[in-house]
């Protein structure tokens, strides 16, 4: 098992980049962001040593690891990786026979969900190392929290060296960001106790790697409390934290799939499905009236879009509410959709709203057996199931009423033909102006993927080329405004302005006047359609009697975080 | 579907505790859909509205996770019979409920009912391989969820390969033991309650087997509970005008799903 890491980070080393955090120095400049020349070879293949080899290297380095800790100047050649292995051999063992002792871990073991199959991958498969991107998180002790592919425990020692990388380079007081090499980029991302590690072969930037890994962050944050997760370590350094995620990891790779093949996480906005006007306000109005004391956002969601969300006034007041959380949100409801009959009533936190305390969430679909249409209702009271309960009766009579169901069925993503430009194969448009309010959620509004888009590959390509054309616009060293990019079967426009970011798909013998015209007929068309594509005035409702005691600042909130019972277990 | 589920007042509350993997919702899903199928672990707790004859009983499956626990007092809050599960394959299943569900029944009715089923017997014992009831057609669906529910099984023990039994971690005199300390835990008299005998089940929630049986008994021992519920309101001056509408609908065992 260990030679794997061994090898993998030999590919890796020669690129090894530190930076330093601590005065936001950023060097960018080892960095080789050209990654357009893939090359073909297969390093893993002539790297992987014989067990035999394994073995040795091993013995060898574990008698020299003091001396080689304590010289932190040694960053050269395979030294430094050896060096590394051996520690976190070390650290293994360490926590390995402790782990195995304790009933928490044999807890864990038993309760593993084995079913999914990619967790019972072996890791030591060519296929394993195969995949676009690989994730990892694990605390600060070295321990195994999630891997995406293949169980946590088979990858102890992989994991090992993570850490041992981490706080290799913690010693001279740098934080490790990541490690480039021909064909992977590995991103580390440290979040309190918890360390997230992203090794991935997409062309994706550090910074959108980044990015995604806060998701997961996030993701776990909104399942346990930043605050419930610092004082479980601060109680004890080796928790095994699987224990309380348990269950859990299908809605992590819900995420990550997500993230793959949404590119709402990619531009942070909100998808919201095109409505007439008049349908969206008069949802809206439905929803306004449905309220109890203590419930702060009303959510009605189609076909995994939006179609409209109601604040309450205080906490509209306060802070808007996020599109990270509502991703987060969606991406519980898509993952907790298994038995669809029944009300759902569970705690959420949003971890951009208020990352230490709780909501509760009521989820209930509203047109059993097809459950499209969800109802998503946020309070801040524990208790308030039956009440809330009670406000989805409401809202059902008066969609009922109003036919509205039938009609948000017809309710469809458009096709880029409606647009009518020729040439023109996708867009993505995410407006900065959102009228009215500067506080409103940030959306953004796309066509369907049609051909040649439609296979998945096709698919995954296209994204590919947006996520790379959004890296050289969101370049940290060198942002640009606009970027015209003739790909291999389609030229690519992406253009950032003070009021929007546009990112377009055109055929690829389209000229650069061509595109041009294109996105001036497109804005136009945008312009005309905005009222359907977007929520344009969000409702508010008020159910705080006493506006002081809005979620942000409720003490008695932040003590449901502690109510939950697992410092108890402990 | 809306008009039927809505303005119904639930007469009694049942609650499921039990473990993560035990296979809670996939009893109550086998019960009210007739079927078996793949389920994915519920966040929080599930409310279910379920008709039996005239009356409405609401049903909690609530997540065995960890990180749920805070909320399980609220969902067994005025609870009128609990189910706690656990799986006849692994041990810790049990003596979880003991050590981290018994206490949220706490805030249940004094007069709750409990019932300790042992789940996923088709794993181990031939009999339960059967369907009980004769309604059930998915026989054709056991050969690919063989493997799916063979897997949620401990580590340590023997991976079940279509036809090759587990051995079991529980047998019934453990639950039965298991529903003597709850009596006792809930200051309960044994002779003046429910036998454990009657009270003790082994189910399977894949092939059916005394999962109707389960849930019969207990809503027959839940019919007190009710009428006297049902009493307690008509002695109200509040007029239910959903009373005379429901009456209506006979007592239909269980073909109202």
């Amino acid at each position: 098992m260990c030679y794997q890491c061994c090898d993998w980070f030999k590919q890796h080393r020669p690129h090894l980049v530190e930076k330093r955090d601590s005065n936001g120095l950023n060097m960018e400049g080892a960095v080789d962001s050209d990654t357009s020349s893939i090359t073909t070879e297969e390093p893993q293949t002539e790297a992987k040593p014989s067990s035999d080899q394994v073995t040795n290297t091993e013995t060898d380095s574990i008698s020299n690891t003091e001396d080689a800790a304590t010289d932190n100047s040694q960053s050269d050649s395979g030294e430094f990786v050896v060096t590394m292995l051996a520690k976190a051999k070390l650290e293994e063992q360490g926590l390995g026979v402790k782990g195995r002792s304790s009933p928490l871990l044999e807890a864990g073991t038993q309760d593993m969900p084995a079913y999914m199959s990619h967790r019972e991958e072996d890791v030591t498969a060519e296929s394993w190392r195969q995949h676009r991107k690989h994730v990892f998180v694990l605390s600060e002790a070295g321990k195994p929290i999630y891997s995406r592919y293949g169980s946590e425990e088979a990858l102890s020692s992989t994991m090992g060296v993570m850490m041992a990388l981490v706080s290799f380079v913690q010693t001279s007081d740098n934080i490790i960001r990541s490690v480039y090499s021909d064909e992977h980029t590995v991103v580390f991302l440290q979040k309190g106790p918890l360390v997230l590690v992203c090794v991935s072969c997409t062309r994706q930037s550090e910074q959108q790697l980044r990015g995604e890994l806060m998701y997961v962050y996030y993701q776990i944050i909104s399942m346990l409390t930043q605050a419930s997760i610092s004082r479980i370590f601060e109680h004890k350094k080796n928790y095994d934290l699987r224990r309380l995620l348990a269950g859990s990891e299908k809605i992590l790779d819900g995420l990550l799939n997500l993230v793959d093949s949404d590119p709402s996480f990619l531009l942070g906005a909100v998808h919201c499905l095109p409505l007439a006007a008049s349908l969206r306000d008069s949802l809206s109005q439905i929803l306004q009236k449905a309220i109890t004391s203590n419930l702060v956002f009303s959510i009605l969601i189609a076909k995994n879009q939006l179609l409209t969300i109601v604040q309450e006034k205080t906490v509209i007041e306060d802070a808007r509410l996020e599109p990270a959380d509502v991703h987060l949100l969606l991406n519980l409801i898509g993952a907790s959709s298994a038995f669809q009959a029944g009300e759902i009533w569970t705690p959420i936190c949003l971890p951009l709203f208020n990352p230490d305390c709780y909501f509760y969430a009521y989820i209930s679909y509203l047109d059993p057996p097809e459950c499209t249409v969800c109802l998503l209702l946020l309070s801040t009271d524990k208790e308030a199931f039956y009440a809330v309960a009670e406000c989805k009766r409401k809202i059902e009579e008066a969609m009922t009423a109003q036919n509205s169901l039938s009609l948000i069925d017809k309710a469809q993503s458009y096709s880029v033909s409606q647009v009518g430009v020729s040439d023109l194969r996708h867009f993505m448009y995410k407006p900065f102006d959102v009228p009215d309010n500067y506080r409103q959620l940030s959306q953004f509004t796309s066509p369907e993927m049609e051909a040649p888009y439609s296979s998945e590959e096709e698919k995954t390509r296209l994204l590919d080329l947006y996520r790379y054309m959004h890296s050289r616009i969101h370049s940290t060293s060198r942002p640009l405004k606009l970027i015209y990019h003739v790909a291999e079967k389609e030229t690519m426009l992406a253009w950032v302005t003070s009021k929007f970011e546009l990112y377009t798909c055109f055929s690829p013998l389209v000229t650069k006047a061509c595109a041009i015209t294109a996105i001036t007929k497109l804005l136009r068309w945008i312009k005309k359609e905005e009222d359907r594509l977007f929520i344009r005035y969000p409702p508010k409702y008020s159910t705080t009697p006493n506006p002081s005691k809005s979620s942000r600042s409720s003490k008695s909130d932040q003590q449901d975080s502690t109510d939950n019972g697992f410092l108890s277990l402990l | 579907m809306p008009e039927v589920s809505k303005l119904k007042k639930p007469d009694v509350k049942l609650v499921l505790l039990g473990d993560m993997n035990v296979g809670k919702t996939s009893l109550l899903h086998r019960y009210t859909e007739r079927k078996f199928k793949d389920t994915v672990s519920t966040v929080g707790g599930a409310f279910f509205l379920k008709q039996w004859g005239p009356y409405n009983i609401s049903i909690w499956d609530t997540a065995g996770r960890e990180q749920f626990h805070g909320l399980g007092s609220m969902y067994c809050r005025g609870a009128a019979a609990i189910i706690l599960t656990y799986d006849v394959t692994n041990w810790q299943s049990l003596v979880e409920l003991e050590e981290r569900f018994l206490s949220l029944t706490d805030t249940a009715n004094h007069d709750c009912i409990y019932a300790v089923v042992g789940n996923k017997a088709d794993l181990t014992d031939l009999t339960a391989q059967l369907p009980q009831t004769s309604d059930l057609g998915d026989q054709t669906k056991s050969e690919e969820s063989q493997v799916l529910s063979a897997c949620p099984t401990p580590p340590a023990s023997p991976v079940s390969i279509s036809g090759v039994l587990l051995r079991k971690q529980v047998t019934h005199d453990d639950a039965v033991a298991l529903y003597g300390r709850i009596l006792r835990y809930k200051c309960l008299d044994e002779k003046s309650t429910l036998p454990a005998e009657k009270m003790c089940f082994e189910t399977s929630a894949k092939t059916g087997y005394n999962v109707d049986s389960l849930f019969e008994t207990l809503f027959d021992l839940l019919l007190p509970s009710i009428l006297r519920k049902r009493n307690e309101n008509q002695e109200s001056p509040t007029v239910d005008l959903e009373d005379c509408r429901t009456s209506g609908g006979k007592r239909g065992k269980a073909s109202c799903c």
